[in-house]
């Protein structure tokens, strides 16, 4: 009597897995995946596939070495779960064909790599049912049968595993990094190669040559023969002609209307962005594509003519400015000696000395606000840290000529403003050692073209400004500081 | 009762005057010492993974702590900067773009042809109803200079010094009508209440001349411009930062300089009684906008002098005045513009003028291209230029970045308000190109970036969005964008705003 009962509790369980398999191949048959991207639940739950099928692998897998290894006399206590692995490998392969399902039919799948690895997944799932079947009804240790539907059903394991990777890491995930020798032995070539009979992008056009390697390279994993994003596919010539859901991407002749390259060139934050999540294309391949493009986009037309024709650099990829990086510890190790010094002379004279920018102990001066009140004896009060001044403002001020020798102990100076001050042309003489100087500022001062001999001997001089001075803006000048003035 | 002793700390009335003076504000911060608070002030932050010091390390924010009795002094930029101070001049009403500096032969072709549908499609206009016609440019335009600009004849002067500038004419907004697109252009949101650049960049940098603001506003054309004084507001910074609009003819700031009987002396008492009456305040609150409500008493004691003497352009030679074609007593843009040039001189960080009147729709004769463009572009050619030129010859071009434009761009259809055609030509507004111009610090002279198509509406190539402006401005003055931020309602603020900015690294020298 208790047998009976036990029966029919596994009864009712084979007959709620036949049923979801009925399930099963009814949606696979009517529902197949056609390719286009569906409803956002159905791909949220889709997803979980690739997580969810490892079970129903692992566990098919192992029911053969369960048995295997249970032949022998010491390891025959494996033989009583083989039904419960089993059964429950079932319920998980059920589940996951499921979920698998959802993936495909959501997510711009189609083709015959899904299809096989579909059916072959269908397979596992009805094999293992099978091979549960057959396990749980008999006490018979092994059955002719039953070995062969549980060798058939792992095959059916490894080779929709093998399609599965090929759809997730492309079509050649096995063969890309294949040693020579063994790639030889088997056969395999790069299934990316056009088809020998295409009109289109052979070997001896610039297509065939430039442009579709760039698309191989970058964009054919999604938008390839298995999955196609947008509906666009960019691994054939005609593929990349006929455009996707988005209308055409490439407009024969007008780099720019065209789409893709439009999204090639935008910064990498936009959200039109191609190829997301990935380094942009180099400013070569982007040439490229241009230049064909520009050229007429032509499938047959041989890589010479078409960098004969055209007008190359019109199309740039943006500019990306990158904030320099502060690390306020090594900055603080620069400052350290100054900074007693300059405390105190910010102090003395508020706002006026201050570090140039937080990323540097160089320091920048700038008395002009202070007009009258600063003076020969408050420049005096700046030679201590002379050595750490780049930049220096001292328009407006009442510094004379003897504050000159000051000036020159800033040898690293930059940028030097003597604007409306007293400076005459025996104070410029002792600028002469300021021999990074890059502008001068001389305007309104009683400076004569004297000065412009030692000027002109400052390596690094780029501008001088010397309006309202007695320098005449006509004059006979030396060429070579010519260039730098400005009146 | 009447035993008691008003300084007995018992009595009714000092009791009652003690417990108004507790706010809800003394309620909630007591609160904040419970039990339940030292457990999340110490177990929580650990346990949700956060740092005692949680903010978010891409933009961890500079330390701009200053002493709250000088808000202003001068702090260092970020990294070396390029320019030093800003002048902005900003077009109010939207100059149109196509009558200036965008020539789009097209358009020329099509002068007077009904608008194509496909340009009306899914668009709001401010005024233009039904189908507009297209409107060529109704000036001549021409190229010239070693960079092969394209430029009008409405700004003869300006043309000399167009190798200087550097276009932006693919900027385009989101805002179509002025009050909001303003507040875009200025504070970075289309809202009230948010900081605008000047004061973000007197947050940041402070100024160099402690005498005088470090932001100063300067008006002309005839009204205040449509997105009101929050466009030089501080939002919810400091109102120390807040822009001080100035006026060029007269005393600088309404009542700066003391009544007749006040003397320096007598002032400087007022001064240091109401100073005490703060600081104890201070002392008993602690609310930090009382300090700098001090330093703006000082501040405007100290700007008697100094400010005064910067706006006064009788000081200025006559052939200084003439160049710019200022007159004295005058409230003018070329007045505003000497201003302006004296103002960088004396340190001022951020000089804004807005000139109002740009807004060439075509329903009245000021608001014309045929009349009241006319006059607008007399009145700012001749300033810009010579304020240019003045920069140049002072060398402060190189350090001090100059920004020109509007707040949107006008259409390619002449405006057809309630469907009538009068004598008047005018275009509606177009946020979706518009054309600004960069010169001085740190950006690159003679260069154009970006395209619009061929009628000049949209942009075609490298737009640029307001933020992107905000973000290479910052940039130029040594700033990362995302770093200089304020924290307040929960999200460390910034003048770019939310959405992604990018520096427009094109136009960089």
């Amino acid at each position: 009597m208790t047998q009976t009962r036990r029966l029919s509790a596994l009864s009712i369980f084979g007959l709620i897995c036949l049923i979801a398999i009925v399930v099963l191949a009814s949606l696979l048959l009517w529902a197949p995946p056609d390719g286009k991207e569906r409803a956002q639940l159905m791909q949220f739950f889709g997803r979980l596939h690739p997580l969810a099928v490892h079970l129903p692998i692992a566990l098919v897998l192992l029911v053969p070495v369960i048995e295997i290894v249970g032949r022998n006399r010491r390891f025959a206590y494996l033989r009583s779960s083989s039904t419960f692995v089993l059964g429950l490998a079932t319920l998980s392969a059920i589940l996951a064909a499921g979920l698998g399902w959802s993936l495909a039919r959501s997510g711009g799948y189609s083709g015959s790599i899904v299809v096989q690895h579909m059916w072959s997944g269908f397979l596992v799932v009805f094999g293992v049912w099978l091979c549960w079947a057959w396990r749980a009804s008999t006490d018979v240790p092994v059955h002719k049968l039953y070995a062969v539907g549980l060798a058939v059903t792992a095959g059916a394991v490894c080779f929709a595993g093998y399609r599965g990777g090929q759809l997730t890491q492309g079509v050649n995930h096995l063969t890309e990094f294949m040693p020579a020798p063994l790639a030889g032995l088997l056969g395999v070539s790069n299934p990316l190669d056009a088809p020998a009979n295409s009109p289109y992008g052979g070997r001896g056009t610039f297509y065939g040559a430039h442009i579709q390697p760039i698309f191989a390279q970058h964009c054919v994993t999604c938008h390839g023969r298995n999955k196609h994003k947008g509906n666009l596919r960019l691994d054939s010539f005609e593929a990349v002609m006929r455009g996707g859901k988005h209308g055409a991407a490439i407009k024969a002749g007008d780099a720019k209307s065209s789409e893709i390259l439009r999204r090639v060139t935008l910064p990498s934050s936009d959200r039109d962005f191609m190829p997301p999540e990935r380094s942009p294309l180099s400013p070569a391949d982007v040439r490229l594509i241009e230049a064909w493009v520009t050229s007429g986009a032509s499938g047959t037309a041989p890589a010479e003519t078409v960098l004969n024709n055209v007008a190359m650099g019109d199309l740039k990829a943006p500019v990306e400015v990158s904030f320099p990086d502060v690390d306020p510890v090594s900055v603080e190790k620069q400052r350290a000696s100054l900074e007693p010094v300059v405390a105190k002379l910010q102090q003395q004279l508020p706002n006026v000395v201050e570090y140039q920018s937080r990323g540097t102990s160089d320091l920048a001066v700038n008395a002009g606000w202070l007009k009258s009140q600063f003076g020969d004896s408050q420049l005096a009060a700046l030679s201590p840290v002379a050595e750490h001044i780049v930049s220096a403002d001292f328009s407006g001020t009442s510094i004379t000529d003897r504050s000159a020798n000051g000036i020159g102990a800033m040898k690293r100076l930059r940028a030097l403003r003597l604007m409306h001050t007293r400076i005459t042309d025996s104070g410029v003489q002792a600028l002469a050692s300021l021999s990074e100087l890059e502008t001068l500022n001389l305007f309104d001062t009683p400076v004569t073209p004297t000065s412009l001999a030692v000027l002109a001997r400052l390596p690094g001089l780029k501008h001088i400004y010397v309006g309202q001075t007695k320098i005449p803006a006509g004059g006979p000048l030396p060429d070579t500081i010519k260039q730098k003035l400005v009146f | 009762m009447k035993n008691f002793d008003l300084a007995n700390p018992l009595h009714p009335e000092r009791q009652l005057s003690r417990l108004q003076a507790q706010t809800r504000r003394h309620f909630l911060r007591s609160v904040s010492g419970g039990l339940g608070m030292m457990f999340l002030g110490t177990m929580a932050a650990p346990l949700l993974g956060m740092a005692a010091d949680d903010s978010n390390a891409y933009t961890k924010p500079l330390d701009l702590a200053r002493d709250p009795k000088h808000p202003l002094s001068v702090l260092p930029p970020q990294f070396a900067a390029r320019a030093k101070r800003v002048i902005y001049l900003h077009m109010a009403g939207a100059p149109s773009q196509l009558e200036l500096f965008e020539y789009k032969p097209q358009l020329v072709k099509l002068d007077g042809q009904d608008c194509p549908a496909s340009l009306l499609a899914g668009k709001r206009f401010a005024f233009i109803t039904g189908v507009p016609k297209l409107m060529g440019p109704q000036y001549p335009f021409h190229q010239t200079g070693d960079s092969g600009h394209w430029i009008s004849d409405r700004l003869p002067h300006l043309e000399k010094h167009l190798d200087e500038l550097c276009f932006i004419k693919s900027m385009r907004t989101d805002q179509f009508n002025h009050a909001p697109a303003q507040l875009l252009v200025q504070t970075g949101n289309p809202r009230l209440g948010y900081p605008s650049l000047g004061s973000w960049v007197v947050y940041g940098l402070g100024t160099e001349n402690q005498n005088l603001p470090g932001f100063i506003v300067l008006i002309s054309g005839g009204n205040m411009p449509d997105g009101g004084k929050q466009l030089w507001g501080t939002g919810f910074l400091p109102s120390v930062y807040q822009g001080v609009q100035c006026r060029s003819h007269g005393e600088p700031v309404l009542y700066l300089d003391s009544p007749p009987d006040v003397n320096v002396s007598k002032r400087r008492n007022m001064l240091d009684a109401i100073d005490e009456l703060n600081q104890q305040n201070y002392a008993a609150f602690g609310n930090p906008e009382t300090v700098t409500r001090i330093a703006q008493y000082e501040m405007s004691f100290r700007m008697q002098m100094d400010a005064t003497d910067a706006m006064d352009i009788h000081k200025e030679p006559e052939s200084v005045r003439t160049k710019y074609g200022s007159k004295v007593g005058e409230s003018s843009f070329a007045n505003n513009c000497l201003v302006a040039r004296r103002l960088a001189e004396r340190g001022v960080r951020f000089i804004q003028l807005y000139h109002w009147g740009w807004d060439s729709h075509g329903s009245n004769a000021g608001d014309s291209l045929n009349v009241g463009f006319v006059k607008r572009c007399l009145e700012v050619d001749q300033p810009i230029a010579a304020l240019l030129s003045d920069l140049r010859e002072r060398g402060m071009i190189e350090d001090t970045l100059i920004v020109w434009g509007g707040e949107f761009g006008r259409t390619s259809m002449r405006e057809n308000r309630s469907g009538q055609v009068t004598k008047y030509t005018g275009r509606d507004h177009n946020p979706g190109a518009f054309t600004i111009w960069m010169a001085g610090g740190g950006v690159k002279p003679g260069f154009t970036h970006g395209e619009t198509d061929d009628l000049g509406y949209e942009v075609a190539k490298d737009p640029v969005e307001i933020r992107d402006l905000h973000a290479t401005i910052l940039y130029l003055l040594g700033f990362d964008h995302h770093k200089l931020n304020y924290p307040f309602q929960g999200l460390d603020q910034k003048l770019t705003s939310v959405k992604p900015a990018r520096v427009v690294g094109e136009i960089l020298a």
